[in-house]
């Protein structure tokens, strides 16, 4: 195991990215803060307590306060904090949907129908999915409009994602489709935007595999060729020579990064054998039982590794 | 006199806020509890303007006065205040990345949760503020030495318990659980 610096394991553990902005002092909020504190006289005299100061009564903060809905759905577990879902909307239109249990689709809905979200939820059983097509798609869809879905910190089953309402144009619908199987591990969701009216949605076995395809499987951990060959942040140009040299043929995936992605599973990109820039960036390498390696890449380079959310190393600890 | 307060205040305020809206929110588990410390620190430093030092030495007053906010805090949770709910709502923005997203990285946060916390705190000063030994033994009101110690012992202690703990990789735990076919 090559040496790793424990601290570098710890930086992708922060919720605020080390370096990254925290509150904005010039926003309304701040600003309301700053004034609350400084209405008060200044105490000069040490090691007296006083009471906080008053907050200001109204204007910014109560208009705040009608923006902002938070509601948690009903418990289906008996652990308090394992509700079913919750949903919060934020002043600024942000929606944060968090799911812990994939069957109350209905109580969902008719949530986010209350908050003014144009969203249709519905469950399927496992292996199921809405017979499609259920309405017309929207081409452009705006970037940042939802977030991929991730994990909600702290606990394992269940996820988490935050949909902006204000990027909704008119008549556009978000289609949500979510599913899980019955033994409560794992789960599925699908999310389409559309337009105009969508049709109810009626379940028809999913033609999809389930199971996810594992041709590639990652090449420079223990035990694979590339053991020890250190790929990842690398330009194209700088890990095709070595690549060569040892004979290998190699294929490129290009990894499509939305805007805001936080790491993790980026979908499957198509699999290419054309050559990409030699200044693109490699994000890991794979391989196939015949011994094709399969660089990940993108055309540009991230603060993050995408597949990682972060440093490999924080991730791969070998 | 009031007035040069007030502006050395408003520049300490501005100085610090994102970073001690960044420090509160990676060291509490809901985005209203972080509000509430900020609101504190900064309430807390007004009140003792005339301590409050001049230039980058504020930042580092206030983390060590917003320390002191978060243990309080957590030691009378129970006790809930009147809060600004527009910066709760604020406060909820800095929420929306998850910070364990990734399998491995609760792992890596479980691992980090057993160690004690003055291990904890002084590693985080380093890996999520960025704070040197020196601005840590400010912050912590140490000596550079004592804080050169702390921080030693508690890498190796880290170091020992992620060893232990085994993290490994799996081709499965790359994966989010959620498929997206848009």
């Amino acid at each position: 195991m090559k040496h790793i610096d424990e601290i570098e394991l710890l930086k992708p553990l922060a919720r605020v990215e080390p370096g990254g902005p925290g509150g904005d002092p010039t926003g309304a909020e701040a600003r309301a803060l700053l004034a609350a504190i400084t209405a008060e006289k200044p105490g000069a005299v040490p090691g007296t307590r006083r009471r906080a100061p008053r907050r200001p009564a109204l204007g910014l903060a109560a208009a705040v306060v009608l923006a902002t809905g938070a509601v948690v759905g009903p418990s289906l577990l008996e652990n308090e904090v394992s509700s079913s879902w919750a949903v919060a909307k934020a002043a600024d239109g942000k929606v944060t949907i968090q799911i812990r249990d994939f069957r109350d689709a209905v109580g969902l809905r008719n949530r986010l129908q209350e908050l003014g979200v144009p969203a249709i939820v519905d469950f399927v059983p496992w292996g199921q999915e809405c017979r499609r097509p259920r309405g017309k798609y929207v081409k452009d869809i705006p970037g940042n409009l939802y977030s991929v879905p991730e994990n909600i910190p702290g606990e394992k089953l269940g996820w988490q994602m935050r949909i902006d309402t204000t990027l909704f144009r008119p008549g556009q619908t978000f289609v949500w489709t979510i599913s899980a199987p019955a033994t409560g591990h794992g789960s599925s969701t699908s999310t389409y935007l559309m337009e105009g009216p969508i049709t109810p949605c009626e379940p028809v076995p999913d033609p999809r595999p389930r199971a996810i395809e594992q041709e590639f499987v990652p090449a420079t951990v223990k035990g694979r060729s590339l053991e020890g060959f250190r790929v990842d942040e690398k330009t194209v140009g700088e890990v095709l020579p070595e690549l060569r040299k040892r004979g290998k043929k190699v294929v490129f995936m290009v990894l499509d990064v939305p805007q805001g992605h936080p790491g993790g599973f980026l979908g499957k990109g198509r699999t290419q054998e054309e050559p990409v820039g030699d200044d693109w960036i490699v994000w890991e390498a794979e391989e196939n039982a015949k011994g094709v390696i399969r660089l990940l890449v993108t055309d540009k380079r991230y603060d993050r590794n995408p597949l990682y959310g972060g440093p490999r190393d924080a991730v791969v600890t070998e | 006199m009031d007035d040069e307060r007030l502006a050395r205040f408003e520049a300490a305020y501005h100085q610090a806020y994102g970073l001690i809206t960044a420090y509160a929110a990676r060291r509490c588990d809901s985005p209203q509890d972080a509000a509430d410390v900020v609101a504190e620190t900064f309430t807390a430093a007004w009140r003792r303007v005339d301590e409050l030092p001049e230039g980058e030495e504020a930042t580092l007053w206030l983390y060590g006065a917003a320390r002191k906010v978060l243990a309080n805090h957590h030691r009378g949770a129970n006790r809930r205040r009147a809060r600004h709910v527009g910066l709760d709502a604020a406060m909820a923005d800095l929420y929306g990345d998850s910070p364990d997203s990734k399998v491995e990285l609760q792992a890596i946060g479980q691992v980090f949760r057993t160690l004690s916390d003055d291990d904890r705190e002084v590693l985080t000063l380093v890996a999520w503020e960025g704070l040197d030994r020196e601005e840590i033994a400010t912050v912590l009101g140490l000596s550079r030495n004592a804080v050169r110690v702390r921080l030693h012992r508690a890498r190796r202690r880290l170091s020992r318990a992620l060893a232990q703990a085994d993290i490994r990789y799996t081709t499965e735990s790359r994966l989010t659980p959620a498929e997206r076919p848009l």
